[in-house]
């Protein structure tokens, strides 16, 4: 069951990766700013999930030292040329959030970027990285969610099972998720309405 | 400033081409309820249309969450009014009213946005 959900993920994301650049271009362009402030807190060891075409590396702060997964080969190969360009260390491999390669307590710093909207088992995601984090360590995420406003809230709802077929699913309670995985809120911020929100948390 | 007036033009597209199928499809007499469930119907499928047509050119949230309030409560308006023929009685006139309509959403759903814009939690202030 497991590997049947880890691998519609893989098919899903690999079908998206020639057209990601495209759907994503407006709002890399509206939220360039918030990305590049939420990830100026980046610091250590710092590990990316979902990093699809590689498209947010140009916010990261230069000089850092970063691992960068994907569960998609074919993004992770649109993701190489951008990962040679970065002004640091940036090393790209092929994993799924809920299964990571990596010890406990390995890394000071987990970035996502619009990530828990599309992993399949969102706690248990959340749960891995929160293993992975050093105690102390930080998740910085620009995420977007369910509305908590009842009129938008149902809207997305509606619109789900639509765009789950063709990526993401738009009633997330991430913030929820975030707590429920164990971690500590530290920031929460709306960056458009209550939908797109920067979070930051620790594990303590 | 590109992204402004291109919010703008959306809302006001998803406008138009609402009142404008929904006038296409009622009929003066239509009982009321009928007119807006049809018209509500088919604002859904023009938003959604329209947003993932543009969203990736103009963001897809700030194209959609607009889009989405004009095409569901646009279409039941517009199905509202002209169940009863109550005003624009071409289909220029329909179409203005769309635009309008459109407009004025995008704008409060920007003056709400403004309002709810920034931090609801910061631990580090």
């Amino acid at each position: 069951m497991t590997i049947a959900v880890e691998n519609d993920a893989k098919r899903k994301w690999d079908g998206a990766a020639n057209s990601f650049d495209f759907l994503s271009f407006g709002d890399d362009k509206r939220f360039a700013g918030y990305k590049r402030r939420l990830f100026a807190k980046m610091y250590g060891k710092s590990l990316m999930v979902a990093t699809g075409t590689g498209n947010d590396f140009k916010f990261f702060p230069p000089g850092q030292d970063i691992v960068a997964l994907d569960i998609s080969p074919k993004m992770l190969e649109k993701a190489a040329p951008r990962a040679v360009g970065y002004p640091g260390t940036l090393t790209l491999r092929e994993m799924d959030v809920c299964k990571l390669d990596y010890p406990d307590n390995t890394f000071d710093t987990v970035v996502t970027v619009c990530t828990f909207c599309s992993v399949p088992k969102p706690i248990v995601g959340l749960t891995e990285l929160r293993r992975v984090l050093k105690p102390g360590g930080q998740i910085l995420m620009f995420e977007h969610m369910r509305s908590a406003i009842a009129q938008f809230g149902v809207l997305l709802d509606m619109m789900t099972p639509l765009t789950r077929r063709l990526g993401p699913d738009l009633n997330r309670d991430t913030v929820g998720n975030v707590l429920k995985a164990g971690f500590r809120l530290r920031r929460v911020e709306n960056v458009y309405m209550d939908i797109v929100r920067i979070i930051e948390a620790v594990k303590d | 400033m590109f992204f402004q007036i291109g919010d703008f033009l959306v809302g006001m597209l998803v406008g138009v081409l609402t009142a404008l199928a929904v006038r296409v499809l009622m009929w003066p007499g239509i009982d009321m309820v009928i007119a807006m469930l049809i018209g509500m119907g088919v604002g859904m499928v023009i938003h959604f249309v329209i947003a993932f047509a543009l969203g990736p050119l103009l963001g897809m949230f700030q194209t959609m969450m607009p889009a989405s309030v004009i095409g569901m409560y646009g279409g039941m308006f517009f199905g509202m009014r002209d169940s009863m023929e109550a005003g624009s009685a071409t289909y220029g006139a329909a179409a203005l009213v769309g635009a309008i309509f459109g407009a004025v959403v995008v704008a409060a759903l920007k003056i709400y946005d403004r309002a709810l814009h920034g931090p609801t939690l910061d631990l580090e202030a």
